[in-house]
């Protein structure tokens, strides 16, 4: 395995060993790391200094289902911290297939220069860029397919991440035409914008697979793991996720009055009937749209749709739940049609749709438009494109459309928007958001659906609860595993062990995977440490503590002392 | 009691239905009264708030049968 480095100072690229304290780690455990090594963490997120990592996880590029996930890291210009999101798609595959353990983009080009970075097999190089230039990801991944062909993978940002705005994003193409996978979260497209980065283009690897240390462990391994998914109630060919995909929740978080609602005025939204899955799967059909489709190379969950219009034309693909909840019913537009297309505006200016989807909460709570008002809202939203002075606080996210608008009720931790559930009503989503080193974000460690664990509605347990997520979602971050894939692996972690050493030939334990999961929390909350964020800068908003969401009347209600005792399990 | 299905336990079952049912009951009676398979379920929820098998059913309550989820993306 090799190490790209990639200069914006000089404009030259290097390839190199791969240091030996990295040797043993991927996807998000390597871009953590390598930022605790390598960045001083005060740093200016957008700044020289920062550096943009991405790495295929431990499983990448080695033909496991559902493993095929890129991690992007970076200190996060939302949060102030560490910063880890991750996309399907091709390039995580296409990264481990070529041997290439990370890409380490660092300094700064000369301003307003715009390069491409290209990647075809052992040789990889900067180009010049500037006719890209305000182009959104669709049209500079058309582009780019036409130019280097359409089996090359493209990463790329959208105007929102040429004007460095917050919220902005890194979209990764996939298999066929796919084009919107998107590293979403914490502003890394806004990183990626500030090294003067457009786009990224990987060529086809060769080679089948990566290297097997102990093949038949591992084949045995594989097969089973991507069995006992086929076999999963929820995850097989009968199961809700490949149906419905990820709006197959979109009901029973309703249900449950943890539905986002006009700016997280309330969890239950009026509207929610014509936004769950079932509502998509028999649109998307009746109109000729695609479901059940993959988003990466041989995943049998297979959770993707394209949505089309009633013509029959493509919208956007796909539709998932929390973009469902941030632009839907947070907005309170109960029209899916409304939320895809306010989804394919958000993928092409390259920006994440749940900071996105917040702000839009915030500026309609300013009076800038109307809830339910799809036409005043996708004004607002061209206007990120356009360059406005409004279009581009929205573009940096909810708190600074707040800050601008004076506005209190701000939906966020850690500087980054809440996802699809209000910690009022799941209240163990509100420890992670609360606690998580990445801010509010739900792949931390997410609750919804710990049946028979901890009450949602109630205080006890969710600390332990939240601890035990974050470190599985950690293991699933670093081995380039999809959320959804979790259950093979939590049932029996000797399934991982056995995939990862058959790959590597490491001789892990249990025990040592264990350790390493909660090594990823350790290095993320010493980085945060470093960089000047205290417990203060983690609670949840103060008006979530004061003001009831209805239909349960709940408030957060977690004292601190119990947030503050999360790690104390670490 | 007002009652809905989801997903996939809907097909040849009616979404919504209000059932007049009488004597203390649990979710484990009203799923063997309407000829759901238990193992089929995988949420619960009893006027919003996420509820167990064997949870008692309030005469005048809404409740809804889910099939297996989970968090979304």
């Amino acid at each position: 395995m090799k190490l790209l480095r990639v200069d914006m100072d000089q404009l030259t690229v290097r390839w190199e060993q791969v240091p030996a304290v990295y040797e043993r780690l991927g996807g998000r455990a390597l871009t953590s790391r390598l930022l605790l090594e390598e960045i001083p963490p005060s740093c200016d997120a957008l700044g020289r200094y920062n550096k943009l990592v991405l790495a295929p996880g431990l499983l990448g590029g080695a033909g496991v289902t559902t493993a095929g996930r890129l991690s992007v890291g970076a200190k996060s210009p939302l949060t102030g911290g560490v910063k880890e999101a991750n996309a399907g798609g091709t390039a995580g595959d296409a990264l481990g297939r070529l041997g290439i353990k990370a890409v380490v983009v660092e300094g700064q080009p000369e301003k307003g220069e715009l390069y491409l970075l290209h990647v075809l097999g052992d040789s990889a190089q900067l180009l010049p860029a500037a006719y890209l230039r305000g182009l959104g990801t669709y049209a500079t991944s058309d582009r780019l397919r036409a130019e280097h062909g359409a089996e090359c993978t493209v990463l790329s940002i959208g105007q929102a991440g040429e004007y460095l705005l917050t919220g902005a994003d890194i979209a990764c193409t996939g298999e066929g035409d796919q084009h919107s996978n998107h590293a979403a979260r914490g502003g890394l497209g806004a990183v990626m914008g500030s090294k003067g980065l457009k786009a990224i283009v990987i060529g086809k690897a060769d080679a089948r697979s990566v290297p097997l240390a102990e093949p038949d462990l591992f084949r045995a391994a594989a097969r089973r793991f991507a069995q006992e998914l086929i076999n999963d109630p929820k995850l097989g060919p009968k199961g809700g996720t490949h149906l419905y995909g990820t709006a197959a929740i979109t009901a029973a978080v309703n249900e449950m009055g943890s539905l986002p609602t006009r700016n997280f005025g309330s969890g239950s939204f009026e509207g929610a009937a014509t936004l769950r899955g079932e509502q998509m799967r028999e649109t998307i059909l009746a109109r000729g749209g695609q479901i059940g489709t993959r988003c990466m190379p041989g995943c049998v969950i297979a959770c993707r749709n394209l949505y089309v219009d009633k013509a029959g034309n493509p919208i956007v693909g796909t539709l998932q739940y929390e973009t469902i909840a941030l632009l839907g019913a947070n907005l309170g537009l109960d029209s899916l049609d409304d939320v895809a297309r306010l989804n394919y505006l958000c993928n092409d200016l390259g920006l994440d749709t749940i900071e996105t989807g917040a702000a839009l909460g915030v500026a309609i709570e300013a009076g800038h438009a109307k809830f339910g008002d799809l036409e005043s809202i996708a004004g607002l939203l061209r206007q990120v494109g356009e360059g406005t002075v409004l279009g581009r606080l929205i573009g940096c996210g909810a708190v600074a459309t707040g800050q601008a608008l004076g506005v209190r009720r701000v939906p966020v931790v850690l500087g980054q928007a809440m996802p699809g559930y209000d910690p009022r009503s799941l209240k163990g989503n509100g420890v992670t958001y609360a606690t998580s080193p990445m801010g509010a974000d739900h792949t931390a460690g997410n609750a919804f659906g710990a049946r028979k664990e901890v009450n949602p509605l109630g205080v006890q347990g969710q600390r332990e609860l939240s601890l035990k997520l974050q470190i599985i979602s950690a293991m699933l971050d670093s081995t380039g595993l999809c959320l959804f894939a979790r259950p093979p692996v939590i049932a029996d972690p000797q399934l991982m062990v056995d995939m990862i050493n058959g790959i590597y030939g490491w001789g892990w334990t249990k025990e040592d995977l264990d350790r390493f999961n909660r090594d990823v929390l350790r290095t993320e909350l010493e980085f945060n440490r470093r960089a000047g964020i205290t417990a203060a800068d983690y609670r949840i908003p103060q008006y979530m503590r004061e003001e009831p969401l209805a239909p349960h009347g709940a408030t957060f209600d977690v004292p601190d002392s119990e947030l503050d005792a999360v790690f104390d399990g670490l | 009691m007002d009652l809905e299905l989801f997903g996939q336990l809907l097909p040849g079952a009616q979404r919504r239905q209000t059932l007049n049912l009488e004597g203390p009951l649990t979710v484990q009676d009203v799923t063997v009264l309407l000829g759901l398979d238990p193992a089929e379920v995988g949420l619960i929820v009893i006027n919003g708030v996420q509820s167990e098998m064997e949870d008692r059913v309030p005469p005048d309550c809404r409740l809804c049968f889910f099939p297996p989820v989970s968090g979304g993306s």
